[in-house]
This record gives C-alpha cells, sequence and structure tokens, in this order.
C-alpha cells in the first residue's frame, strides 16, 4: 500500500555540494514604525525577538488585545519586560496601532 | 485616517484591517490584496513579506495553478530569529539518542547512500494559512492563502533511521530539534514531539525539493515530511532526534498550533473552549490560481480557471465551480494525480456571458465525500487555525 505512494527510487548520487555555498544573507527590512510617547520602551522591548513587521501585521488592534499581547511575550516567551514597560508599551501600540476601543 | 497610515507602515501593502469588536466570531474570505514586497530573499523570487527576522513570507495567489510550486516561490515560516545562514554539507550531522540501542550521527553522505532512498509528493501547509479571514484577529500571522505549497520531496523512511538505531521497548515519544534559534535565552525553543504510534511509514527526513537541494529558509540541508500533517511538525535543518519515554512539556507543543477539543473545533472570543487539541491533519481545501481578483476578462472569451486541491491523503474526487453565487455547480477536470498527498490541479472553461463583476467560486470535495464549507460557515478559533472555506475570485467582465 505504501509501496505506491512512496516511489522507490534508483541510487544516484551525485557528489555532495550545496546549491549555494557560502553564507546567505538575510536581507534587513526597515519597517517604518511611529514615532511618539513610549516609542523607546518598544524599541528595547520588542525587536529583541522579532521585527517590528510581526507586531504590525496584526491591524489595528483594541487597548486590551495589545495588553494580553504584551503580557503573552512575558508568559510564554520568558520576555524580560518589567511591569512599568507593559504600561508604556501597551499605551504605545494602542495609540499608534489601536482601533480606538479599550476592549 | 488612522488605518491608512496603518496601511503606509506595513510593508505587506494592505494589511488585515478588520475591526476586533464583534463578539461571536466570525469568518470571511482571506486577505487577499498583498502585494509582493520589492526585496527578495536568498534563493527566493520576491514574495508576500510578512517579516524579516524570523523570515515569513507568502506565495502570491497566482502560483496556486501548478500542481508543484517552484522552490523559489515557496512560502517560508520560522518561529525563531536565529537561522545558521551557512551549514556545511561535509561536517553536517542528524543525531538520533535517547532511548535507543545505538546512537547514530548520521552525514548527509550517509543519509544519501547508506537507506533506501525515497520519494513523496506532498503538500506542506501553515496550520494558520488564511488566518486573515477571521475575525476577531486570532493570534499569529495574518496570512492570505499562500501558507501552502507542493513539493516534490526526497529522502529516507524516518522508520528506517530508527531501525537502524534500534528502539528501547519503553520508547513512545519522539522529539524533533532543529538548528534555528530564539533570540533570548529563556524563550522556549521549537522542539516538537510526536507519538511513535504517529508516525508511519511515509514520514521522511527529506534532502531534495523538487529535484534540488531545499533551499536554505525551506530547511537546508535537512527536513522532516509528514505528508498530510499541517507543516508546524516539518522541522527544517533537523539536528536532533531524541527518544524519550516521557512528554515534555512544551510551549510549541501544549499552546500553539492547538484547536478547540470539541465537535465543531470552535469557540467564540468571549468563551474559550477549555481542552484543546493540536491541529495534526488537513482538511479538504482548494484555491483558484487564475483568475485573481479583479483581473479584466473580455464578454464572451474564453477563460480557463485553474486552481489546486487538496486534502490530508483521502485523496481529491471532484472539485465544483460555481459563477453565479453557489445556485448551481459544474465540475471541473481535474488533472493528473500525482498522489494522494499532492496538490490535485484543475481547470474549468468559463465564458463570461454578462457584463460587470462576476464572482466563481471553488469548492473541493475528497474521496469521503468531505467538501469545503461556505466562508461564513467556518465557525471561529482563537488560534485561526484550518480555515478551508470556498475559495472566492471576483473578476470583472468588460
Ligand atoms: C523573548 C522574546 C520576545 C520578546 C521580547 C517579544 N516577543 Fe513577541 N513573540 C515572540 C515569539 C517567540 C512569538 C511567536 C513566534 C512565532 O510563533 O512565530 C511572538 C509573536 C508576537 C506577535 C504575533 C502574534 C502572536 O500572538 O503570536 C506579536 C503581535 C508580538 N509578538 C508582539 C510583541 C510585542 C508588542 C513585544 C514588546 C512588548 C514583543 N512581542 C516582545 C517572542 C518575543
Amino acid at each position: 500500500m505504501m509501496k505506491k505512494i512512496i516511489i522507490l527510487t534508483i541510487l544516484s548520487i551525485s557528489a555532495l555540494f550545496a546549491q549555494v555555498n557560502e553564507a546567505v544573507e538575510v536581507p534587513y527590512i526597515s519597517y517604518e514604525i511611529k514615532m511618539g510617547k513610549g516609542f523607546d520602551a518598544v524599541n528595547a522591548n520588542c525587536l529583541m525577538c522579532h521585527s517590528f513587521g510581526y507586531i504590525i501585521n496584526q491591524g489595528p488592534q483594541s487597548k486590551d488585545f495589545w495588553h494580553k499581547k504584551v503580557v503573552k511575550m512575558i508568559v510564554h516567551f520568558k520576555a524580560p519586560i518589567s511591569k512599568e514597560d507593559v504600561e508604556i508599551t501597551t499605551n504605545y501600540l494602542f495609540e499608534h496601532y489601536g482601533n480606538g476601543a479599550l476592549k | 485616517m488612522q488605518r491608512r497610515d496603518f496601511l503606509k507602515a506595513s510593508l505587506a501593502a494592505s494589511a488585515v484591517a478588520l475591526g476586533s469588536s464583534a463578539s461571536a466570531g466570525v469568518t470571511g474570505q482571506p486577505v487577499d490584496s498583498r502585494k509582493v514586497s520589492k526585496i527578495a530573499f536568498p534563493e527566493k523570487r520576491p514574495l508576500i513579506t510578512y517579516s524579516d527576522r524570523p523570515p515569513l513570507l507568502e506565495t502570491p495567489r497566482d502560483s496556486f495553478t501548478k500542481a508543484i510550486t517552484s522552490n523559489d516561490e515557496f512560502f517560508v515560516r520560522w518561529h525563531m530569529p536565529e537561522i545558521p545562514t551557512h551549514i556545511d554539507p561535509d561536517t553536517y550531522k542528524i543525531n538520533i539518542n535517547g532511548l535507543v540501542n545505538k546512537e547514530l550521527h548520521i552525514s548527509l553522505n550517509e543519509l544519501k547512500t547508506a537507506f533506501e532512498q525515497v520519494e513523496v509528493t506532498s503538500v506542506l501547509q501553515c496550520g494558520g494559512n488564511s488566518r486573515s479571514a477571521f475575525n476577531p484577529v486570532a493570534g499569529g500571522i495574518q496570512w492570505g492563502s499562500g501558507a501552502m505549497g507542493c513539493a516534490k520531496w526526497k529522502g529516507v523512511r524516518l522508520s528506517d533511521i530508527l531501525n537502524r538505531a534500534g528502539l528501547k521497548k519503553d520508547a513512545v515519544w519522539i522529539g524533533f530539534n532543529g538548528l534555528d534559534n530564539a533570540a533570548y535565552y529563556e524563550t522556549p525553543t521549537f522542539i516538537r514531539e510526536m507519538r511513535i504510534d504517529e508516525l508511519d511509514d511515509h514520514v521522511i527526513v527529506a534532502y531534495e525539493m523538487n529535484g534540488e537541494d531545499l533551499p536554505y529558509l525551506n530547511g537546508y540541508p535537512v527536513r522532516l515530511v509528514i505528508p498530510g500533517h499541517y507543516s508546524d511538525s516539518w522541522v527544517k535543518m533537523l539536528s536532533n532526534i531524541t527518544v524519550t519515554n516521557e512528554y515534555k512539556s512544551l510551549f510549541f507543543m501544549d499552546v500553539a498550533y492547538r484547536i478547540p477539543d470539541n465537535d465543531c473545533e470552535c469557540e467564540t472570543p468571549e468563551n474559550k473552549f477549555k481542552t484543546t487539541k493540536p491541529i495534526t491533519t488537513m482538511n479538504v481545501k482548494s484555491v483558484i490560481g487564475y483568475p485573481t481578483n479583479n483581473t479584466v476578462v473580455y464578454h464572451n472569451s474564453h477563460v480557463v480557471v485553474r486552481g489546486v486541491a487538496f486534502d490530508d491523503g483521502h485523496g481529491i474526487k471532484d472539485v465544483v465551480i460555481s459563477t453565479d453565487g453557489g445556485k448551481t455547480w459544474k465540475e471541473a477536470i481535474l488533472d493528473k494525480d500525482a498522489g494522494r498527498y499532492a496538490f490535485r490541479a484543475f481547470r474549468f472553461a468559463f465564458k463570461p456571458t454578462a457584463y460587470g463583476k462576476v464572482s466563481i467560486m471553488a469548492k473541493a470535495i475528497n474521496r469521503l465525500g468531505a467538501e469545503q464549507p461556505l466562508a461564513q460557515d467556518i465557525k471561529w478559533n482563537h488560534g485561526g487555525y484550518k480555515y478551508n472555506g470556498i475559495d472566492v475570485v471576483t473578476i470583472e467582465v468588460v
């Protein structure tokens, strides 16, 4: 039964070589980040594990949404973010990437 | 105004902008207006780009007219930002350890010469593909429909490797780890665990994709291929296979990639279902590759609608097309079957006889009789997983 799906192939081994045999370079993309109160805290706390692209692709969201995201980073991914910076980053995100709703 | 700014700021030209106050959770068509970026990543042509670190690239819709997705268009999804950008194929080893009789350190050369070589054509799809269809926004990357592709994979059966190592009697779990790393030392790494009885002979350790080395961003030099399953367990840059008798608690196993453990696999934003289960195997789905939204065609011209359909390996029985909003459905022609895990390409001759906007809908039906639901009939889940709504593209007839 499996034989039908997985076709056995006859060994024909080419010499080992990599398609690319030097280090590849992942390009840097500079995301436009809005400046404003709290930006420094976002810069310091949120860009260590992923790009800003990760954050803005969520679309405009409520304050509660952003608060929960920041907390998720701490609880699940162990982000070292202080209590104070949780406030500051949440406020920044809501102000610039918010939808106006608290919840 | 705010929304405008947001869109400008986003590299993905028109990122999701759905409101988030809907209370029950509703589902529509995934976002389809994102453009490919100007920047090409290594071994890739420019793709829809969500993030550079970690790299997240989506295949544009028009690729899905073909049963095989080319390597340079294949989507990219990493969880961790630190990915090795150079691998020496002469020294690379896959280590097999834990509850085995004999630890193995398999070089690429041994993998290619000392084991039986096998091939399988299989779809690789992210569990969160089409996540942008869910509202309120479900956690994670807001993919359109292009976090999927189909390739011909070549490698060695995992079971052959495990047999060579010899499993001890009490072996139950197998953990797979790749070379990607978190940027912060306390962040959980992306290890996957599967029960030995979940792994059958079709699971392979693959070193070739469509006749070429795997691209770096798709896991060079080897990755796990688990036909029929969502891609979360298809570990890339596979470096370590550890056999254990105990399940380790891991974020990416216990929290991510899970859906409500009830019949509808659904919940509401206010009332999340308490118990969850892993996403595992794929449901039946199809995507139209041509025409795309806003394509302009002439009245009375001969349009050939093309797309791909797939499921978890039962195989596609039919794809049906509607051009009258779902009132009537006609069978599309299915192309040659490339194996039950592969994309099944379909085509459908359509002659538009009315002017103006026309919506084309595609619905796949598998050999079990399971068929795709309408987008609005799909119920919400917090992770935005397993969307498989009937695909709709709207064209203009002039
Ligand atoms: C310690 C590492 C770390 C830090 C610091 C961090 N994140 Fe994350 N973040 C992650 C990981 C890991 C993921 C999930 C990765 C994946 O699955 O691709 C993630 C995902 C996300 C997502 C995607 C949605 C989701 O629910 O997965 C958003 C939004 C996000 N982070 C926002 C933030 C914000 C805002 C900050 C700063 C307050 C931040 N992150 C700081 C590790 C981090």
